[in-house]
């Protein structure tokens, strides 16, 4: 079962600027761009490694899910992963 | 250096916090990630294979005279135009004086004018500009 | 190289070699106004050279050399000597630039304060920055602003004003009594004829300002203006510098730094008059 985990927070420099927040990869030296869930994402995944459904739940549990659709999120988390800021273990 | 909670650092400090924001997932086929690419490393490595359609795909079927000026089909001494888009690597060539891969000595200096007065908007503006000096 | 000069520009210093006369001549005349490196010593040498030595003579064109070079740029006929200049000097920055975050924008300065325009080439912003300084801005520049990440302020970089086709015209009537380059005809991007920044503008080159507003203009349109939120001012100047991401972790703060409660305004102007009288009335209004 895939599990992912954000990269550790040390490396990540955060900076939410209006609607966009700014991430800048310190291991990777790349600015991304990013818009919700983005940036939430990241939080719930600062911790253990979880599964997609873990991580559907773990959003759920702190945010008011408008559209609890497990495509999008894997959608989300391969974008995530191709950039870089999140780890498939 | 820390990384900033992105709620902690939201405009509103003020307010009470809500206990629970909505947060939508979005739609699978949409991006919400846009990673910033350095221009000119993408200018240098596109310069030799970017391409020039003679003329623009919106003027398709227009003819380019000697200056390089974009005329109608037909034209009286024009040029039809170019079979396929030339590339950068060739019209880089043509610049030095060379001719264009498959045209005559003055059908080539009819396209390269027609290069040269490439506007911004048209399509292949890119592709020529990177040819000369990086704009930054 | 049997010619030579040197030159400060803002806080940059050249040396430029020359396998000819002329070019080096035009740059002592032109730049005769500003200091010499700081301590004589350059912080960029550029080279003007012939690729092969028959070129020095037979239908004479000009290589561009350097610190920093791109492979296979093209040639300039020599008659464009000063534009090869020009555009070495340019590519030194765009290229090696690592103590500023390069901003490609104009900008224009009164009390203290910077006024940044930037956009695509063809925007205007060179010609609105010479029709400021015509009004009694300080020019910063015309094509490069140079951001220091430690103290968020900008640095002129004030080298000739570049003015292409229609635009110079329009300040060969504006500058009473300005310097200019000769009119360069058949270049890459069409006519161009330099003007040499005021002489005021060029004794302050070393006084950096406080950025205050920044403006993305687009000429031939009908006057219209919005806001730019801080995330699409953020993007756009990135795609605007070409050394933001060699900067690291210093050119982001550097960014984020500056686009945080700076006021930003895109505007769309059909003709200068309305472009002066919108970035007046903005300047009032917002810095």
């Amino acid at each position: 079962m895939t599990r992912y985990r954000a990269a550790p927070a040390a490396t990540l420099r955060i900076v939410l600027l209006d609607v966009l927040t700014l991430v800048y990869h310190r291991a990777s030296g790349i600015t991304h761009v990013v818009d919700s869930p983005v940036p939430e994402m990241i939080e719930v995944l600062g911790g253990v490694p979880l599964t997609l459904d873990e991580t559907l739940a773990a959003l759920a549990a702190v945010h008011d899910l408008i559209d609890p659709d497990r495509n999008a999120l894997a959608a989300r988390l391969d974008e995530l992963v191709a950039a870089g800021l999140v780890e498939a273990v | 250096m820390a990384d900033e909670n992105p709620q902690d650092s939201a405009p509103s400090a003020g307010e009470p916090r809500p206990s629970r924001r909505a947060l939508m997932l979005g739609a699978a086929s949409a991006s919400a990630i846009v990673s910033i690419k350095p221009a000119l490393a993408q200018t240098a490595g596109s310069v030799l294979n970017c391409e020039i359609p003679v003329p623009d795909p919106g003027r398709a079927g227009s003819y380019i005279d000697a200056n390089g000026k974009v005329v109608p089909p037909g034209t009286k001494g024009a040029f039809p135009p170019a079979v396929r888009p030339f590339r950068g690597e060739d019209v880089k060539k043509a610049m030095n004086g060379g001719n264009l891969p498959g045209t005559s000595y003055d059908q080539s200096r009819a396209y390269t004018n027609y290069i040269r007065r490439l506007q911004r908007g048209t399509s292949g503006f890119t592709c020529f500009a990177s040819l000369q000096m990086p704009r930054g | 190289m049997r010619h030579s000069t040197q030159l400060r520009i803002g806080p940059v210093g050249f040396r430029v070699g020359s396998d000819w006369r002329a070019p080096v001549a035009l740059l002592d005349d032109l730049y005769r106004d500003y200091p010499p490196p700081q301590d004589d010593i350059p912080d960029f040498n550029v080279r003007l050279f012939a690729a092969r030595f028959w070129r020095r003579w037979l239908r004479p064109s000009v290589q561009i050399g350097g610190d920093f070079v791109i492979p296979d740029a093209a040639p300039l006929p020599l008659a464009q000597g000063l534009l090869a200049a020009e555009m070495a000097m340019n590519l030194q920055m765009a290229l090696g630039q690592r103590r500023y975050l390069l901003l490609h924008a104009s900008a224009v300065e009164r009390d203290g304060k910077a006024l940044l325009m930037t956009g695509e080439s063809g925007a205007g912003k060179s010609t609105l920055a010479a029709l400021l300084m015509t009004r009694g801005w300080r020019l910063l520049g015309d094509e490069f602003v140079l951001l220091d990440p430690a103290a968020g302020m900008v640095h002129g970089f004030p080298r000739l004003i570049s003015l292409k086709n229609e635009a110079i015209g329009v300040i060969e009537r504006e500058a009473k009594g300005g310097r200019w380059g000769p009119l360069l005809e058949g270049t890459p991007k069409g006519a161009i004829r330099h003007l040499v920044p005021d002489v005021r503008s060029i004794a302050a080159m070393e006084q950096p300002a406080t950025p205050a507003l920044v403006l993305f203009p687009s000429f031939g349109f009908e006057g219209a203006e919005r806001e730019v939120f801080p995330s699409e001012c953020f993007v756009r100047l990135t795609q605007a510098s070409t050394n933001y991401v060699t900067l690291g972790e210093a050119g982001f703060d550097a960014l984020t730094g500056l686009v945080r409660g700076l006021p930003a305004r895109a505007i769309d102007y059909p003709d200068t008059k309305t472009a002066i009288a919108t970035v007046e009335r903005l300047w009032g209004e917002l810095a």
